[in-house]
């Protein structure tokens, strides 16, 4: 179930730390599946019931479902549980990070040498990193991506590394990249003459989702940016240890030095719902900028709200309220058809996509999702369960 | 000083505020306590299993030759050191919110709760 690191960043948990790692992912497979189910059961059963009853009506969105179902204890042990193993996951690596904090920094400058690929990467020791990062453990994750332990350190990208492997239950597949893996294999079959030369991420944390676009476009040149020198490294030593050239950049994706139209593809996973409302819109002004006529903006992310059902809405909004990720729900709230067209984007180059994980499915499934799209997501859509589909929206310039 | 010593240990609790669940006082701490609980119990668990196959395996004790056995006062020692550790993540709520106490955390808010 736990899918340890393995590439030549990985660091060698005693068999006491595996075992809580290992225990750790049980646990969280526990809490998001069998009492995720579980709440759902009390809340068809008991709370939706008692709510119709008291309002002649069901609840009219997730705000109204997450009022009504807080009071419940079932409600209180889910999320007391959910919180605190978040917390665990990240304590159960800690300590292995932490022996071999030494090691991986030297590694990762053998790596950045290594003529195994081409990539580079390019910190900045006057950035200032965004308040929305430097002032919050985003996902209850200690040190965040941003705090550096001394010179050229990479210790938050291994605890990012290790830590979303424990987290992620295998749903990431084994290196981390199925969203990366699923959405690009999914692109060149749907755009088969779209042969995109250069290619950025935004967001990119350690680059788990960036190298499969090198991978499947591999005369492609890809860029990727971060406001966290720790992983933007990581990042580097982890896609040199792969043989994929990717140049890494700690920039703020809100105003990059890239020039105008310089790229095919600009892409993101998992990133906007961590930025405040102000940067998502200057975010998509930067694309808009950045890409060629005929480029493609392109981002992986939690459904919005408007295409979910109010329990749904609530189920995922929860990591808002609870997990530290305060800017999530504002983001889920947002349409992102309407962002788009007010970054320059036209109404009708706006796209989106649910695709079905590579990992589970194989690439078959993926290929044959180009001509199945049906736009609607449900409660397989980028949730951590058997079944999970990514969802993905963006638009052509 | 050396370079060792002047290395700052990794910081292992999250910063910032934590939402209160349950309504009865020390609940929610309670909760986290028996996770880290069932945790070590389980590294217990793993632990006990691989000593299991490897014994059997080998045929190197019986049961009843533990049942009666004695640890050595260096081992005692070393076993109550670990103890001590194994406390510390027992209950490290406690402890983490001794230090979120002391820290000054600037973090942008959640919404505000419905």
């Amino acid at each position: 179930m736990t899918k340890y690191v393995h590439h030549e960043m990985k660091v060698a948990p005693t068999p006491e730390e595996a075992a809580r790692q290992t225990f750790m992912s049980s646990m969280r497979m526990y809490v998001l599946l069998d009492m995720a189910n579980g709440m759902r059961t009390v809340y068809d059963t008991e709370v939706a019931p008692k709510f119709k009853r008291k309002n002649k009506r069901a609840p009219r969105d997730g705000i109204e479902v997450h009022r009504a179902l807080k009071k419940d204890t079932f409600f209180k042990f889910y999320s007391s549980m959910r919180c605190n193993a978040q917390e665990m996951v990240f304590r159960s690596i800690l300590p292995t990070v932490e022996r071999s904090q030494d090691a991986l920094n030297k590694k990762a400058k053998v790596l950045s040498r290594s003529k195994k690929a081409a990539g580079t990467v390019e910190t900045d020791p006057s950035f200032v990193v965004p308040r929305s990062v430097a002032a919050i453990d985003v996902h209850r994750m200690p040190g965040n991506y941003d705090t550096e332990y001394g010179p050229d350190d990479v210790t938050q990208g291994a605890v990012y590394d290790n830590g979303i492997s424990v987290f992620s239950m295998g749903f990431f597949g084994d290196n981390l990249d199925d969203i990366g893996s699923s959405i690009s294999l999914f692109i060149k079959n749907k755009y088969p003459k779209f042969a995109p030369k250069r290619i950025l991420d935004m967001g990119c944390t350690i680059g788990h989702n960036t190298v499969p676009w090198a991978k499947i476009y591999p005369k492609s040149e890809v860029h990727a940016v971060d406001v966290s020198a720790p992983a933007v490294r990581y990042g580097h030593a982890r896609a040199q240890s792969d043989g994929v050239a990717v140049h890494f950049h700690q920039q703020n994706a809100e105003h990059t030095n890239f020039e105008d139209g310089s790229f095919d593809l600009i892409f993101s996973s998992m990133f906007l719902h961590e930025v405040p409302k102000k940067g998502i819109k200057k975010i998509f002004k930067e694309a808009h900028r950045l890409l060629k006529p005929g480029g493609l903006m392109l981002h992986m992310e939690l459904p919005p709200n408007k295409m979910l059902g109010a329990y749904d809405s609530f189920y995922l909004d929860w990591d808002s309220y609870y997990n530290k990720e305060p800017f999530y729900k504002p983001f889920r709230d947002l349409d992102p058809e309407v962002v788009s067209e007010n970054a320059g984007f036209a109404k009708n180059k706006f796209v989106q996509f649910i695709i079905p994980s590579v990992g589970q499915y194989g690439e078959k499934a993926v290929k044959d999702s180009v001509k199945k799209q049906t736009g609607k997501a449900d409660d397989q859509t980028g949730r951590f369960a058997a079944g999970i589909h990514w969802y993905c929206f963006g638009a052509w310039k | 000083m050396t370079a060792a010593a002047e290395k700052k240990p990794l910081r292992y609790s999250v910063r910032g505020k934590n939402t209160q669940f349950f309504s009865g006082e020390g609940v929610d701490e309670l909760v986290s306590i028996t996770m880290a609980l069932a945790q070590e119990l389980w590294v217990v668990k793993e632990r006990l299993a691989a000593f299991e196959a490897v014994a059997t395996k080998k045929k190197v004790f019986t049961a009843k030759e533990i049942e009666g056995f004695k640890f050595t006062p260096a081992q005692r020692a070393k076993l109550d050191a670990e103890s001590q550790a194994f406390i510390d993540r027992v209950f490290f709520v406690l402890r983490e919110r001794v230090e979120g106490l002391a820290a000054d955390p600037d973090e942008p808010p959640a919404p505000k709760e419905p």
